[in-house]
C-alpha cells in the first residue's frame, strides 16, 4: 500500500459551512493506507501548497489527495505543487467536496459529511492503484504547412517564415493573393489593393524559408501535433515552371474563350491563361479541361509553337509531394453565396443584377471594363445604381442568420467610387443597419453619405424585376414610412460570405470540426479563436469567420505565433493518460481499432510468447485519452493509464459501502 | 423552381378534395371547371364527408392553438376517410391547411394537445400522422397527369397571351407554398403552356392583390390592381389567369374603381385556370355571369370559342 | 421528463425483499464524462442548486470508458442504482464515445431485465457543461426512481 497523504480544504466557509472537514479528516487519518490527514482553511493558497510539500517530505508520502474544489480550478495547481516536492503529479488527485457535495446538500450536513468521506476514500483507492506516469516525447517536426493562399495564408506564412521555420504555401488556383488579388481599391483608406498585397505576394515567392505550391491541393493528411503526414497533388499546369518567362506569347493564339474565374465571370480568357498580370508564381497554366487537347490527344498546337522558350509541354502528369509536417495552419477563405439563391432578386436570371466582387472588378482599372462602370446588358454606362446590402445575410428564411461583417464598409466604397466615376450619377443604398466599427470606418460612411450624397434607405427591398430595359427596385424607407420604387439602371447585391467549397472537404480531412454554416470551428470562441480542438491545426482569416482585411491580418499574425511557440518547444511533450496494451493478453481481433476515433492504434505483427500474433498497438501520440478501446477489449488487454480498470472498480468498492 | 422529385408510386386516382366556404359561395365556375378538368385527366375529385370552414389563412396571424383546431380536425376527417392526402382549390384553404400541417409537424406537442381536445372534448378522431395538403396544381404538374392535360388538349389556346397570376397566398410563407418552392414555383407556367397558349413572364405573378382590404378600404384594393393588370399588360398579356376566388374579385369586380381612379384604364378579362384547362379540353366555355369584364369578346377574336378550330 | 434515456419501466421484476421505506436510503454510483456532465455538475455547485445526497461521483474521461462489467460490479459491490452521463449525442469530447456507451448501456438494460434485474436500476443521461440545471433535475429523478425500485438485494457480493 502507499503511503497517501490526504488534505481537507475548509474553502474558507465553502465547504467548511456545510461539511465537518475535522470530522473528514480524522475519518480518513483512520482509513487504512492513509498515513496523514490534515484540514487547512484554503489549500490552493501559498501556505497551503507549502503545507503540502512539507507534508510530502515529512511523511514520506506516495501519494496525494486533496479533497476541495472542482479539479477543473486547481488541478494544475496542486499538480504543480506535488511536483516540486518530488512526488509525480499522477499519483495525486482531487476530490470534488464542494461543487459536487457542500455546495448541493447544504442543508444535510450529516449525510454531506458522509458523502465526502466517501469521495475521499474513493480518490485515495484510485490512486492505491494508481501508477506515476510520464508524459511522453513526441518528435516535432519544426515545419509548417499553410493551407490557402490568400492574404490570411500569405500573412501566416510569412510570420512563420520570418520567424526561422520552414512553410509549405499551398494553393489551388494557379496564383495566391486571394478574393484580395481581385479587389480595386480596400476601405478605408482607398488603398489600391493590388499595390498593398503585390508586395507580400512577392515576399513570399523570394522567401528563402517558404515554397509556394500553386495549383496544388492537399490529398491526405495523417498523423497528429508535431508529426503531420502530408500528401499534395500538384496539379498540372502543361506549361513548365521553370522555363515559362511570362512573356503572354501563347494567349492571342490560342482559340479558345472561356469564362475567366478571376474576373468574376464578368470577363473571359483563353484556355491558356495568366489570372493577372501580377500573378504569383509569374507564370501561364494551361487549363485542359477548357482546351482542344486531351491527356491522350493533341490537336491544336498553336501555344507550343508560338511559345519561344519552348514550356508548353502536353502531357505533363499529376506530381504527388509528401511532407512532414509539425503544423496546419487551414486559410482556405471565403466565397459569395450565388445569386440565384434570391428568388425575389431574380434569381441570377437578370444580367444586369451583379454581386459585389463582379462590380469589384469593373471598378479595377485593370478589370473587364477598364475601370469603367457599365451594364452587363449592354454595355451603357448606368446612370442610377442600386446597392442592396444583406443579401441573404442577417436572413435565416433566404440564406443565413449572421451578419457578413464587411459589406455595409465595401457597399459604401462601391458607392462611392461609382459616384466619383460617373457625374450626374445617383447611388442608392438599401440597408438594415450600417456596422463601421473599426478603425475610421464610421468617419468613410459618414463622408459617403454626406459628401457623396448616396441616398441612404433603411429598408429591404422586396424585389427586383427586369421592365423594359430598366430594373424595377422594390424597396422600402422605414424611417419616413414610405415604400420606395427605384427604376435603376444596375443592381449591386452584396451577397453574404460563405466559406469556400473546399473547405468543408478539407475540414473532414483534419478531423477539424465546422459549424453549421461550415466555417471552421475554433477551440474556444473567446479565448482560443486560432486554434481547432484538433491538437497542431490552427486557423487563419474567413475559413473561420467574416472578417476585413486588418482583422486577417491581425488574426493570421496571431496564428503564425502560436505555430512559432509551438516550434519553440524544446520537445513536444504529450498527456500520458493514453491507451496502454498488454500484448500477453492481446489477441488481435481489432475491436479495439474499430471504435478509436483517432486511428491511433493499429495492428503490429509481434512474437508473443514464441507465437507470431498481430497485436494492437497503440500510437501515443494519437491517443486522445477517451478509453473507449479499454472498455471495448473482450480481453482486458488494452488499457486506460490513469483510469485503468483496477483503478475504477477501486473506487466502485470503495463508493458500493453504504449510503 | 418548383421541386418534382416526390413522385407517388400507385397512387390513387381518386382524391379527398376539400372546397372551402368561398368556392361553394362565390366561385361554383371555379369549382365546377376544376372538377371537370381534374376528372378530363384521370383525378377524380371527391369531396371529402363533412368538411369544415379552415378558419381562412387570416386566423393564423395569432399565436392561438386554438385556431389550428378547425384545420388539423380537416386533416384527421380526411385521415378518417382513409387517405393521406387532400387537394384544394383555394389558396387560402391551402394557405391554413398546410401552415397547420407544419406546424404540428414541427411541434408534436401541440398536436397532442388538439388531439386531446378532438377526441375528449369533441368526441372526434385525432390526427395521427401526416396528411398532405396539395393543391391542384401541384397535382397536374406530376406525371402522369402532365401528359395527360397536354394530350387531352382538343382546341390549344394559340395566340392567348396571358400572365400567370398566383397571387400571395400559395407562395408564401415558403413552408406552406406550392412544392415548397417559394417564391417561383412555375407550376401555372407549365400547366398553360401545355394548354397551347403563350405564357408571358408576370414579375407581378406573386405581388398580393390587396387581399381583405376589399372590404374595408378598397381604394387599396383598386390602386393594386391597377398595378398588376398594366403590369402584366406591358409585358404583352392579354388576360390573367388567377386561382383564388379573392384575387378574381379584387382583380375583376374592383376594375370599376380601378376605371373611377385611372380614367384611362382599359378592362383586362380575369379567368381561373381551371376556366382555361376546361376550354382547353373542349369541356365548358367561361360565361360572362358572375365576372364584371366579359371574356368572350378576346376568346371569340382568337377563335377559342364557337365552333372547334 | 428530462431528456435522460432509458426512464420508461419496461414491466421491471421488483426486488426480492421487503424493504423499509423510511430508513434506507439509495446508494447510486455515477459515472460522469469529464468534458461535459462533469462539468455540467460543477456548474450545478456553483449555481447552489440543491439536490439529494445519494449520488457519487466517478470521473472518467468519455462515457465510452465504461465497460458494461463496471456497472454490474457497482450492483454487486453495494449500489442501489447506476447512473451513467455523458455529453449529447454529436457533442461527445471525442467524436463518438457517447453512441457506444449509448449502444452498450441498452443491451445491458435489456440483459439485465433478462435475468431479473429492474432496469431502472441502471440509466443514463446526456448532460452538457451548460446544464447545470438539468445535471440536478437528472440527480432528483434518478434517485427517486431508485427510492421506488428499493434496495439491490439480488447478486450482491460478500464483503
Amino acid at each position: 500500500m502507499k503511503r497517501v497523504g490526504v488534505f481537507v480544504c475548509h474553502c474558507g466557509k465553502n465547504i467548511a459551512r456545510t461539511v465537518d472537514v475535522e470530522r473528514v479528516a480524522k475519518e480518513l487519518g483512520a482509513h487504512p493506507g492513509v498515513a496523514f490527514s490534515q484540514t487547512y482553511v484554503y489549500m490552493c493558497s501559498e501556505p497551503g501548497q507549502a503545507l503540502i510539500r512539507e507534508k510530502i517530505a515529512e511523511q514520506k508520502l506516495e501519494a496525494v489527495v486533496i479533497a476541495a474544489c472542482s479539479p477543473t480550478l486547481h488541478a494544475m495547481t496542486f499538480g504543480r505543487a506535488v511536483e516540486k516536492a518530488g512526488l509525480n503529479r499522477y499519483l495525486m488527485d482531487m476530490a470534488n467536496i464542494r461543487e459536487h457535495c457542500s455546495w448541493v446538500h447544504a442543508d444535510d450536513s450529516a449525510k454531506a459529511t458522509a458523502k465526502a468521506a466517501a469521495l475521499v476514500k474513493s480518490a485515495v483507492s484510485k490512486l492505491q492503484q494508481g501508477r506515476p506516469l510520464t508524459p511522453i516525447r513526441v518528435p516535432l517536426t519544426r515545419r509548417a504547412v499553410v493551407i490557402g493562399g490568400g492574404i490570411a495564408g500569405i500573412q501566416a506564412a510569412l510570420d512563420i517564415a520570418n520567424g526561422g521555420h520552414e512553410v509549405y504555401l499551398i494553393e489551388k488556383s494557379p496564383t495566391i493573393g486571394g478574393h484580395m488579388a481581385q479587389l480595386s481599391e480596400t476601405f478605408p483608406t482607398l488603398d489600391c489593393s493590388s499595390c498593398i498585397l503585390t508586395p507580400k505576394m512577392v515576399e513570399v515567392k523570394q522567401h528563402p524559408n517558404i515554397h509556394l505550391l500553386t495549383y496544388s491541393e492537399v490529398k491526405e493528411v495523417s498523423g497528429a501535433i508535431g508529426n503531420f503526414h502530408v500528401t499534395i497533388e500538384r496539379k498540372p499546369r502543361y506549361v513548365l515552371e521553370n522555363l515559362c518567362t511570362g512573356c503572354g506569347d501563347c494567349v492571342p493564339v490560342c482559340p479558345v474563350v472561356v469564362h475567366n474565374e478571376f474576373e468574376a465571370g464578368m470577363g473571359s480568357r483563353k484556355a491558356v491563361y495568366i489570372p493577372f498580370p501580377q500573378a504569383v508564381p509569374s507564370v501561364y497554366t494551361l487549363d485542359m479541361d477548357a482546351c482542344y487537347n486531351t491527356d491522350k490527344l493533341v490537336v491544336c498546337e498553336n501555344c507550343y509553337k508560338a511559345c519561344g522558350p519552348k514550356a508548353i509541354n502536353y502531357l505533363m502528369e499529376p506530381e504527388i509531394i509528401e511532407i512532414e509536417a509539425g503544423a496546419i495552419v487551414l486559410a482556405t477563405g471565403y466565397d459569395l453565396m450565388p445569386i440565384a439563391k434570391i428568388d425575389e432578386y431574380g434569381a441570377d436570371a437578370y444580367e444586369d443584377v451583379i454581386d459585389s466582387l463582379q462590380f469589384e472588378r469593373m471598378l479595377s482599372a485593370s478589370g473587364p471594363t477598364g475601370g469603367v462602370v457599365r451594364r452587363p446588358s449592354d454595355g451603357k454606362i448606368p446612370k442610377e445604381v442600386v446597392f442592396i446590402q444583406c443579401s441573404g445575410s442577417r436572413d435565416p428564411a433566404h440564406g443565413v442568420p449572421y451578419c457578413s461583417r464587411v459589406c455595409c464598409m465595401y457597399t459604401a466604397k462601391h458607392a462611392l467610387l461609382y459616384r466619383h466615376s460617373v457625374p450626374g450619377s445617383q447611388a442608392y443604398v438599401f440597408y438594415i443597419d450600417i456596422r463601421s466599427d473599426g478603425k475610421g470606418y464610421e468617419e468613410f460612411v459618414q463622408r459617403a453619405i454626406e459628401d457623396e450624397k448616396i441616398l441612404y434607405l433603411r429598408g429591404k427591398v422586396s424585389k427586383v424585376f427586369r421592365e423594359g430595359d430598366k430594373l424595377i427596385v422594390w424597396g422600402a424607407d422605414t424611417l419616413s414610412g414610405q415604400q420606395v420604387e427605384v427604376a435603376a439602371d444596375l443592381v449591386v447585391l452584396a451577397m453574404a460570405i460563405v466559406p469556400n467549397e473546399a473547405t468543408k472537404a478539407l475540414a473532414r480531412k483534419l478531423k477539424v470540426t465546422t459549424d453549421e454554416w461550415g466555417f471552421l470551428s475554433e477551440a474556444h470562441p473567446k479565448l482560443r479563436p486560432v486554434e481547432t480542438m484538433t491538437a497542431g491545426v490552427y486557423l487563419a482569416g474567413a475559413a473561420q469567420a467574416p472578417r476585413d482585411i486588418p482583422d486577417t491580418v491581425a488574426q493570421a499574425s496571431g496564428t503564425a505565433s502560436k505555430v512559432l511557440s509551438l516550434f519553440a518547444n524544446e520537445e513536444l511533450l504529450h498527456d500520458p493518460q493514453v491507451a496502454s496494451v498488454n500484448s500477453e493478453l492481446c489477441r488481435g481481433c481489432g475491436y479495439c481499432l474499430a471504435v478509436c476515433a483517432y486511428s491511433a492504434i493499429s495492428l503490429e505483427e509481434r512474437l508473443v510468447r514464441g507465437h507470431r500474433m498481430q497485436v494492437a498497438t497503440v500510437n501515443a501520440a494519437l491517443c486522445n485519452g477517451c478509453g473507449t478501446c479499454a472498455a471495448t477489449c473482450l480481453s482486458g488487454a488494452i488499457d486506460h493509464l490513469g483510469f485503468t480498470d483496477k483503478q475504477i472498480l477501486a473506487q466502485i468498492e470503495q463508493l458500493g459501502e453504504g449510503a | 423552381m418548383a421541386d418534382r422529385t416526390a413522385i407517388i408510386i400507385a397512387e390513387p386516382a381518386s382524391i379527398p378534395y376539400f372546397p372551402g366556404c368561398t368556392l361553394k359561395s362565390h366561385a361554383p365556375h371555379f369549382e365546377r371547371s376544376a372538377l371537370a378538368s381534374a376528372g378530363a385527366v384521370g383525378l377524380e375529385l371527391v369531396e371529402m364527408p363533412r368538411w369544415v370552414c379552415c378558419g381562412t389563412v387570416y386566423s393564423m396571424a395569432t399565436d392561438d392553438l386554438m385556431h389550428q383546431v378547425a384545420p388539423v380536425r380537416n386533416l384527421a376527417r380526411v385521415q378518417a376517410a382513409g387517405s393521406e392526402r387532400v387537394v384544394t382549390l383555394c389558396s387560402m384553404c391551402y394557405g391554413t391547411l398546410k401552415q397547420a400541417a407544419a406546424l404540428i409537424e414541427r411541434e408534436p406537442a401541440k398536436l397532442e394537445t388538439i388531439n386531446a381536445f378532438l377526441t375528449r372534448d369533441a368526441g372526434e378522431p385525432a390526427l395521427e400522422g401526416r396528411v398532405r395538403v396539395m393543391h391542384l396544381l401541384e397535382l397536374l404538374a406530376e406525371e402522369p397527369r402532365a401528359r395527360a392535360l397536354q394530350e387531352a388538349v382538343v382546341r390549344p389556346l394559340t395566340g392567348l397571351r396571358v400572365a400567370p397570376y398566383y397571387g400571395c397566398t400559395l407562395v408564401r410563407p415558403a413552408e406552406a407554398s406550392l412544392a415548397g418552392a417559394g417564391e417561383n414555383p412555375g407550376l401555372l407556367e407549365e400547366v398553360l403552356a401545355a394548354l397551347g397558349a403563350e405564357v408571358v413572364p408576370n414579375p407581378y405573378a406573386t405581388e398580393c392583390c390587396g387581399s381583405y382590404h376589399t372590404a374595408t378600404n378598397p381604394e387599396i384594393v383598386a390602386r393594386r390592381a391597377h398595378a398588376i393588370i398594366e403590369g402584366a399588360r406591358a409585358q404583352g398579356a392579354e388576360v390573367l389567369a388567377v386561382s383564388c376566388p379573392l384575387c378574381d374579385f379584387n382583380l375583376d369586380r374592383r376594375q370599376a374603381e380601378v376605371r373611377r381612379l385611372y380614367p384611362h384604364f382599359r378592362p383586362m378579362p380575369i379567368l381561373y385556370f381551371t376556366e382555361l384547362i376546361a376550354l382547353a379540353l373542349g369541356l365548358e366555355a367561361p360565361a360572362a355571369e358572375g365576372r364584371l369584364v366579359d371574356p368572350r369578346p378576346l376568346l371569340a377574336r382568337l377563335a377559342l370559342v364557337g365552333a372547334a378550330a | 421528463m428530462s431528456g435522460a434515456e432509458h426512464r420508461q419501466p419496461q414491466g421491471a421484476h421488483v426486488a426480492h425483499g421487503a424493504h423499509d421505506a423510511a430508513e434506507w436510503t439509495p446508494n447510486i454510483v455515477a459515472f460522469l464524462c469529464n468534458w461535459c456532465s462533469y462539468a455540467g455538475a460543477d456548474l450545478a455547485g456553483t449555481r447552489r442548486l440543491q439536490y439529494p445526497p445519494h449520488v457519487k461521483v466517478i470521473k472518467v474521461m468519455c462515457s465510452g470508458r465504461i465497460n458494461p462489467l463496471f456497472v454490474l460490479n457497482a450492483l454487486q459491490q453495494g449500489a442501489d442504482g447506476v447512473l451513467i452521463s455523458g455529453c449529447h449525442p454529436g457533442d461527445c469530447h471525442y467524436q463518438q464515445g457517447n453512441y457506444i456507451a449509448r449502444r452498450r448501456i441498452t443491451l445491458l438494460r435489456r440483459l439485465l431485465e433478462h435475468i431479473g434485474v429492474d432496469p431502472r436500476r441502471v440509466q443514463m443521461s446526456w448532460v452538457s457543461a451548460a446544464e447545470g440545471q438539468k445535471f440536478a433535475q437528472v440527480i432528483r429523478e434518478v434517485t427517486e426512481d431508485i427510492r421506488q425500485v428499493g434496495p439491490m438485494g439480488q447478486f450482491r457480493r460478500a464483503r
